[in-house]
């Protein structure tokens, strides 16, 4: 599976772990892996990219999904375990300014 | 019957098209060189309600194929003329892709003989003497396989019309948005660009369009996405572009008003990579907008050093316009220089071995190409991805210094509107402090004297007059900023950057613009007066002034040479130009 999703803290924290490429192909899983928060603006989300290789625009989309279910810019989203090639693509498009990359 | 199969056909459409095909006869033709079997197999057919062609030979039967066309063929093996195998060939080619059932009615048993009956395009056979039954049986399945054939090909029909029609409708929607997105300056000789879309409609938007000061100013964009979704929304931001462009708009405020509109168009998931630039009517210097678009490359005469712009910003549509940047950062050119920006489809372009083209080749090209770098980053690129299908769109842009004020003949960016005849007018308008920091005044100025005197050939000549001594009022007479900073590379920046913050404290000021306009002799003549609030230059060289080419040197050298009179009255915080038209 692409994409994994595992809830912990009584729902209060769902980390969503990527796997493979992450682009348009994964939409609905993403989706359906973030939409498991009962209250998604009082939850943190933790985007885990350890098994991600690559990432497209489409991701960046995504991502701006989640961020804006979450609340927009009270969300608390962070990704983490970047590759370089994926931490090259947040520095261009700035995205780190709405997100916390670890 | 076969449930209809899962395409845009309405379901009720191929039922009742199947009902009335069912009870229709069917036209059978017959083929054997014995005339009873023939008179046998009639009866039977017409007996079953079926209409009957007949042939003696295979030679015939072709014949009467072609002629008649009928729904099924019974057809005999051996055959004076031309047997059943050659027959049933050349009738299945004749059918083509409709499907016409051939049954082999034969006397062989072997099994060789059969089996050719099958390889020679025949759907099934049996061996004399037959019975009437099976025969019955055999004509049904192959009806009912023919019926599935039948909504196949009708469904195969309905798609490829369909097909035609989006593909017509989508040739005609190009041909718009290329009138809308592709009306600007791209032949321009300053610029160089390849441009390798995906789709029809390209995701990534390549603009550009001069300055009413002659400047160039282009825009790279990549949108999330291809298609239809992005043409959609690179339409308005096009139209934004253009027009602020034409009007004198600052990068800033085009940027904030791309933003606005697609932050308010867009779904969340969509935005728009973007990078502007700018390039002065000299050549001097760059300005630069990027957010999400690669490092903008400079690259100096010979290749040596490679400089680097790098994204700023957020693209354009994620935030709203309280959470944008708008700052430019500014480069000092050199003679040569040439400047690169591409979307990141020319890096990421994969190679048979699936390795991405990537920054190292993309240097190795800019450093090693010598006069032409831009042709061996082309050429690299093409052998480097070989005829791999792309995944994204790839735009490649070249801008030389050289050439920024030169205008292709086809340029067609700013339109020409005949002047109105000459007329009396003065117009002032003074700008107080707060009105100077909020900027951009010479936009509705420019406005105004083209809306008063349509003067649109002289637009450009205009805005350069205005905004020189509109900086030289504000930089040197308010601000008492040294123009010689602005001759090193380091100095530059520095010098926009002391601008802004001594803009931001200057504690009062102001600046006033007078336009006049009379008639004269087959056209008109404008002054322009200047006046700031400053304590002027006395005892001190006016800036610029001074024989060398210093920026500000230009700037004077310049309004002296577009004006028919240039008069700075003391204390040199006043500054009176003429221009005569036409």
């Amino acid at each position: 599976m692409p994409v994994t999703a595992t809830v912990t803290g009584d729902g209060k924290k769902i980390t969503i772990h990527i796997s493979g490429e992450f682009n348009f192909s994964v939409y609905k899983e993403f989706r359906e892996a973030y939409q498991r928060s009962a209250q998604p603006a009082n939850t943190t989300y933790v985007i885990d990219m350890a098994g991600a290789d690559y990432m497209d625009s489409s991701a960046l989309g995504m991502l701006l999904l989640l961020r804006e279910r979450a609340g927009g810019e009270r969300s608390e989203i962070v990704i983490t375990h970047c590759n370089p090639e994926i931490r090259k693509i947040f520095k261009i498009s700035n995205f780190d300014r709405l997100f916390k990359i670890d | 019957m076969a449930e209809p199969l899962p395409v845009p056909l309405p379901g009720a459409e191929t039922q009742s098209a199947l009902e009335s095909a069912a009870p229709a006869p069917l036209r059978f033709l017959i083929v054997d060189d014995e005339r009873t079997n023939l008179l046998v197999l009639r009866a039977i057919l017409e007996h079953a309600g079926h209409q009957v062609i007949e042939a003696d030979n295979g030679a015939n039967a072709v014949l009467a194929f072609e002629r008649e066309r009928p729904d099924m063929v019974l057809m005999d093996v051996m055959m004076p003329v031309m047997d059943g195998y050659d027959a049933t060939r050349r009738i299945k080619t004749l059918a083509g892709s409709h499907f016409v059932p051939v049954i082999f009615l034969t006397a062989l048993t072997d099994e060789a003989a059969l089996a050719r009956c099958i390889e020679a395009g025949g759907d099934d056979f049996l061996t004399k003497p037959y019975n009437r039954v099976i025969l019955q049986s055999k004509i049904s399945a192959l009806l009912r396989l023919r019926e599935l054939y039948w909504v196949r090909e009708k469904q195969r029909d309905e798609i490829q019309l369909h097909h035609q029609r989006l593909q017509q409708e989508q040739t005609l929607a190009e041909r718009i948005f290329s009138k809308v997105v592709h009306r600007g300056c791209l032949d321009n000789p300053a610029i160089r660009y390849l441009v390798s879309p995906v789709a029809l409609f390209n995701g990534d938007l390549l603009l550009a369009a001069r300055r009413p000061s002659g400047g160039l100013l282009v825009m790279l964009g990549d949108f999330t996405g291809h298609g239809l979704p992005a043409a959609v929304a690179a339409l308005p931001a096009a139209e934004i572009f253009y027009e602020m462009t034409a009007k004198g708009y600052s990068i800033g405020e085009i940027v904030g008003e791309i933003n606005h509109k697609l932050k308010s168009m867009l779904p969340p998931e969509l935005f728009l990579a973007a990078c502007l630039l700018e390039l002065d009517v000299s050549g001097a210097s760059l300005a630069v907008w990027n957010g999400g678009i690669p490092d903008v490359l400079i690259r100096d005469a010979n290749g040596k050093t490679l400089r680097r712009l790098p994204s700023r910003h957020l693209p354009l549509g994620v935030v709203n316009n309280s959470g944008l940047d708008r700052s430019i950062e500014l480069a000092r050119l050199d003679a040569g220089d040439r400047i690169y920006v591409y979307t990141d489809g020319l890096t990421e372009a994969a190679n048979s071995n699936g390795e991405m083209f990537g920054d190292q080749r993309l240097s190795r090209c800019l450093a090693e190409g010598a006069d032409d770098p831009y042709a061996l980053l082309c050429a690299t690129l093409a052998r480097f991805r070989g005829d791999i299908a792309q995944r994204d769109d790839i735009t490649l842009i070249e801008l030389t210094t050289a050439a920024a004020g030169q205008v292709a003949a086809t340029d067609t960016s700013l339109s020409v509107v005949p002047p109105h005849p000459p007329a009396h007018w003065r117009v002032t308008l003074e700008l107080k402090i707060d009105a100077l920091r909020q900027a951009a005044p010479l936009p509705p100025v420019l406005q105004l004297v083209t809306e008063l005197q349509a003067l649109n050939e002289h637009r450009e000549r205009i805005y350069l007059i205005v905004a020189e001594l509109f900086n030289n009022a504000l930089e040197h007479g308010l601000l008492r900023l040294d123009s010689a900073l602005k001759d090193s590379p380091q100095g530059f920046a520095e010098y926009y950057r002391l601008r802004e913050q001594a803009l931001a404290v200057l504690a009062d000021g102001w600046i006033e613009i007078e336009l006049a306009h009379v008639p004269r002799q087959g056209g008109g003549r404008l002054t322009v007066q200047v006046r700031d609030s400053g304590p002027g230059f006395a005892g001190q060289a006016f800036p610029g002034s001074a024989g060398t080419m210093t920026a500000s040197g230009r700037g004077m050298a310049l309004l002296r040479s577009l004006c028919k009179t240039v008069v700075v009255h003391a204390p040199g915080n006043h500054v009176e130009v003429v221009y005569e038209w036409p």
